[in-house]
């Protein structure tokens, strides 16, 4: 898998986290289950950390994807994007072995295959 | 949510009847190494990244005995639970400083349809509050005991 990919969905899902610890209702449910949030500044730095390794083209190209959807990486199921439901060409499989961040021709946003 | 229908999300192939891990990244190495075995996940290194960054938030070990390692990421489509047990007891940074030994390891997409996450999360950790179903699931032979216990209790 790409190494700029790979760094896009720990980026993706490490942002998703620190969003539900900020979250109260969602931090509230996670307390009353008896778990301790109080690393959050760990994430924080974890997250400023990955980013450096991020290429500046990934790494602008992805800030304006979640700032335009929400979330920048998609998975796609079923030759799907998930972002978008715009069917993905099954040339893009192949390619995807070829070490490549690839993008929905019709949305944009960054393709994953889980 | 039923704790039948949490059961539904794991099967005997996410069942470690006896982690080998003598520390927690070992162990969480270990937890990735069969979610990887047991499923169609191929994305080790995104998952292990998770569970690590989970735990530097706030340790999952909460309960006496007892962790449950959990988040959400990509590189899974559906939820996703692996159960683990360690007989001898795996320092896991716990609350009351004992080792770990039973595991509940939840995984889940970033769009969890239905809360089936939290609300899986939520009924496992309310189940195993009691002391004598934890030794119960310590002791029973298999995964088909194990949740037979787990049912039943």
């Amino acid at each position: 898998m790409n190494q700029q990919l790979q760094l896009l969905v720990a980026i993706q899902d490490l942002e998703q986290m620190i969003r539900d610890t900020e979250d109260e209702t969602r931090a509230r449910e996670f307390t009353e289950m008896g778990f301790t949030l109080n690393g959050l500044d760990n994430l924080k730095k974890s997250l400023i950390e990955l980013e450096t390794q991020l290429d500046p083209r990934h790494r602008n190209y992805y800030r304006k994807l979640t700032q335009k959807f929400g979330h920048a990486v998609v998975p796609v199921i079923g030759n799907l994007c998930m972002g978008c439901f715009a069917n993905i060409p099954s040339s893009f499989v192949s390619v995807t072995h070829e070490n490549k961040v690839l993008h929905c021709e019709n949305c944009g946003r960054i393709l994953y295959w889980p | 949510m039923t704790l039948t229908e949490v059961l539904k999300h794991t099967s005997p192939a996410l069942f470690l009847s006896e982690l080998q891990a003598t520390d927690k990244q070992s162990a969480l190495e270990e937890i990735v190494g069969g979610l990887i075995a047991g499923t169609p996940i191929t994305n080790r290194d995104t998952i292990l990244q998770m569970l690590q960054s989970r735990e530097q938030l706030g340790s999952t070990a909460v309960g006496p005995g007892i962790a449950f390692p959990h988040g959400r990421t990509l590189a899974v489509r559906q939820l996703t639970i692996l159960i683990a047990r360690a007989a001898r007891g795996i320092p896991f940074d716990s609350i009351d400083g004992a080792p770990t030994h039973l595991f509940f390891v939840l995984i889940a997409p970033p769009h969890d349809s239905g809360n089936q996450y939290i609300r899986s999360l939520a009924v496992l950790t309310d189940k195993l509050q009691s002391a004598e179903l934890r030794e119960k699931l310590m002791a029973a032979p298999d995964y088909d005991g194990f949740c037979k216990t787990l049912q039943e209790a």
